[in-house]
């Protein structure tokens, strides 16, 4: 089994629509998992007939007992965010403001706030329209994707990977550098970095490759819009060699990317010879990547 | 001196976890009374955030000097490291009485 995760530092680069393609392209051959929870959208393409759904709970939330409260505001003095305030009378928690840190529970006199786990989202297993499983997860109002999260999508794909004795995992990862983005690294076999030729791409891809570097991964990289800005793309390969990251595709910006998007399709179905045969050559490299 | 392992569970033939912070548990054995013990991580496996440097805090708390892990992430081995606690590479689904052994051979990996 083979795991391997795209990542991008940046968002907006293109990650999702290449790895949503590639994911088209391997078919039954590897099993997709999306780990953007904070913008899960690649079901948009995937068009997924759902086979289980599981509730997902995470972090907490703090909830006031009111006929414990004796008003003296201290919860509402010492929270950060701004999550209670007076409604009618009694203190109330603004569930949306509330990020569970425990403090208020911890300054009240009376022990009248209880920090409850939440119910944050819902996490499937599916069978995409290509006939590969898809395992994603969809967050409620105001949560936030989390190294937790991401480690229980992958875990998933993973023994859906063994049962069903598929090779590749391909695994959308989120934006960033932090906690979800780590999870996602955590044992794969190779991260295909999607970055985009600007300088803000250059700057979070310098980033992205010191954790890479730091989990010590083999990875790849894909130049996206290469032609926007021919200096960034010049600085973007001479940190890859230095890096001893191999370039295995640049792709000139084309308007094919949003319009694919706009008819629902990923770009391996769109019409567009050039890029379908760039998609299909970035999947052959992988796997002969991995086989070596 | 303590040696923690990153674990799937309590015993010596369990295997060794491809993760330090979310992993199941640490498997610690004292050299010196020759006893060991089992370290439950499901709290610090429950957090959204914060795994790494929570289970590092546990394995430093425990006084242990030596961990055997999968790759750990950059700010829990910046808890580990001011601790003084050195960090080995396991073996890939080693079972924990193979890895010890390769330990003690000095065939483990140190990681940076």
């Amino acid at each position: 089994m083979k795991e391997i995760v795209v990542l991008s530092g940046k968002g907006g680069t293109g990650k999702t629509s290449i790895l949503a393609a590639l994911g088209a392209i391997a078919g039954k051959e590897a099993i997709v998992a999306d780990c953007d929870v904070d913008a899960a959208n690649m079901h948009l393409l995937y068009n997924p007939k759902i086979e289980t759904s599981v509730e997902f709970m995470s972090g907490k939330v703090a909830t006031i007992d009111e006929s414990k409260c004796n008003g003296c505001g201290n919860c509402s003095n010492v929270c950060r965010f701004d999550a209670i305030k007076i409604v009618d009378g009694v203190y109330t928690v603004d569930e949306v403001n509330c990020e569970g840190c425990s403090l208020c529970s911890h300054m009240c006199p009376e022990n009248a706030i209880i920090m409850e786990t939440q119910k944050i989202g819902h996490w499937f297993t599916s069978k995409s329209k290509f006939k590969n499983w898809f395992v994603y997860a969809k967050l409620g109002i105001a949560q936030e994707n989390s190294g937790k999260l991401v480690s229980k999508v992958k875990s998933v794909a993973r023994s859906l990977a063994k049962e069903e004795k598929v090779e590749y995992i391909l695994i959308d990862g989120p934006p960033g550098i932090g906690c979800p983005a780590i999870s996602s690294i955590t044992g794969a076999n190779h991260v295909l970095i999607v970055t985009e030729a600007t300088n803000s791409g250059k700057h979070d891809l310098v980033r992205l490759i010191g954790i890479i570097n730091h989990f010590n991964i083999h990875a790849s990289c894909i130049i996206n819009k290469a032609d926007l800005n021919e200096e960034a793309a010049k600085e973007i390969e001479e940190v890859c060699t230095q890096n001893k990251i191999n370039i295995i595709e640049k792709i000139p910006f084309t308007q094919s990317f949003t319009n694919a998007l706009e008819n629902k399709v990923t770009l391996a179905e769109y019409d567009d010879y050039e890029l379908n045969n760039k998609i299909n050559k970035i999947w052959t490299e992988l796997k002969n990547k991995e086989e070596k | 001196m303590k040696i923690a392992f990153a674990s799937t569970g309590d015993g010596w033939n369990e295997k060794m976890d491809d993760r330090f912070g979310r992993a199941k548990g640490f498997f610690i054995y004292d050299t010196e009374n020759e006893t060991t013990k089992y370290l439950d991580n499901s709290n610090n496996n429950d957090m959204s955030h914060g795994a790494g440097t929570s289970a590092a805090k546990s394995i430093v708390d425990e006084g242990v000097k030596i961990l055997v892990s999968a790759k750990v992430g950059p700010k829990a081995a910046e808890v580990l490291k001011v601790a003084s606690v050195k960090i080995y590479n396991g073996l890939d689904n080693g079972i924990l009485e193979e890895v010890y052994r390769e330990y003690q051979n000095n065939g483990l990996e140190m990681q940076v």
